[in-house]
């Protein structure tokens, strides 16, 4: 996040605090935004997300099939059910500003799958994190990392989009991100 | 399913690395930044780290100075 914002040199302390060694991140700046052109239409633009909110919704339900701790599933499918609705949310303001109204299968046959190519598996994902699945503060930590990452992703990207109907919808979608980041670090506070 | 990649680039350091790292610059010429959860800074933290929670991160990075270096965890 702070790489993207110019700050001059980051660095992540990996290993000396276990619960976040979760948090390093990989791969060059410009990852992910090849999801975005930045001339997309509002419209593209929540094409984009719901693929990107799906992404993160299979990750959390492979996590729950995984953890071997009940807590721990609860709370997979608590996050999974999270994405679920903010993918319902994009799928609404679709049909808000669409001057035809979709079906939620229609639209998600439209939605590209773009996304979700090219990068790494979930098995990968989590061999490079290699979170012990059991242990709630490092589940939690783990997704606040990956909400994180989603909220930069769409900060990073909200500043390259010129239509300023899509730059709303980005914002939005951003602030629900950072939303879940505080509900996932009280969660935190109160385990 | 695959994954598509959407991280920003940052250089790791392990534990070690940050001591020594620390120990070589003046507290006044890096920044330590904890994005935990308060009650785990309270309950550790490396010395001389600001605390801001990941979920405040992006408001608050006006209060960064961008041009230091700057170890986070």
């Amino acid at each position: 996040m702070l790489a993207g914002k110019g700050f001059k040199k980051v660095f992540n302390v990996a290993g000396g605090i276990k619960a976040w060694h979760a948090k390093t991140a990989i791969g060059p700046q410009d990852l992910g935004m090849d999801l975005f052109s930045g001339k997309e239409e509002p419209l593209d633009v929540l094409k984009v997300a719901y693929s990107l909110e799906q992404g993160l919704y299979e990750f959390y339900i492979t996590m729950e099939e995984e953890a071997k701790n009940e807590k721990v599933k609860d709370l997979f499918a608590k996050l999974s059910d999270i994405e679920v609705k903010h993918q319902m949310s994009i799928y609404t303001a679709y049909n808000d500003i669409s001057d035809e109204e979709l079906s939620k299968d229609e639209f998600e046959k439209m939605v590209e799958i773009k996304a979700l190519e090219g990068g790494l598996t979930t098995r990968e994902y989590l061999d490079l994190f290699t979170p012990d699945l059991n242990s709630e503060t490092e589940v939690i930590s783990l997704a606040m990392s990956i909400e994180a990452q989603a909220l930069d992703l769409y900060q990073r990207v909200s500043s390259k989009i010129e239509n300023p109907q899509s730059k709303d919808i980005i914002n939005q979608i951003a602030n629900e991100e950072k939303a879940h980041l505080s509900s996932l670090g009280k969660l935190l506070d109160n385990l | 399913m695959k994954w598509m990649q959407f991280f920003t680039p940052a250089e790791s350091l392990d534990f070690k690395e940050t001591e020594a790292y620390i120990s070589q610059h003046p507290g006044d010429k890096i920044t330590i930044l904890d994005v935990r959860q308060p009650s785990e800074y309270q309950e550790s933290h490396i010395p001389g780290a600001t605390l801001i929670p990941l979920p405040q991160l992006s408001d608050r990075l006006d209060e960064l100075d961008p041009e230091k270096p700057t170890l986070v965890y």
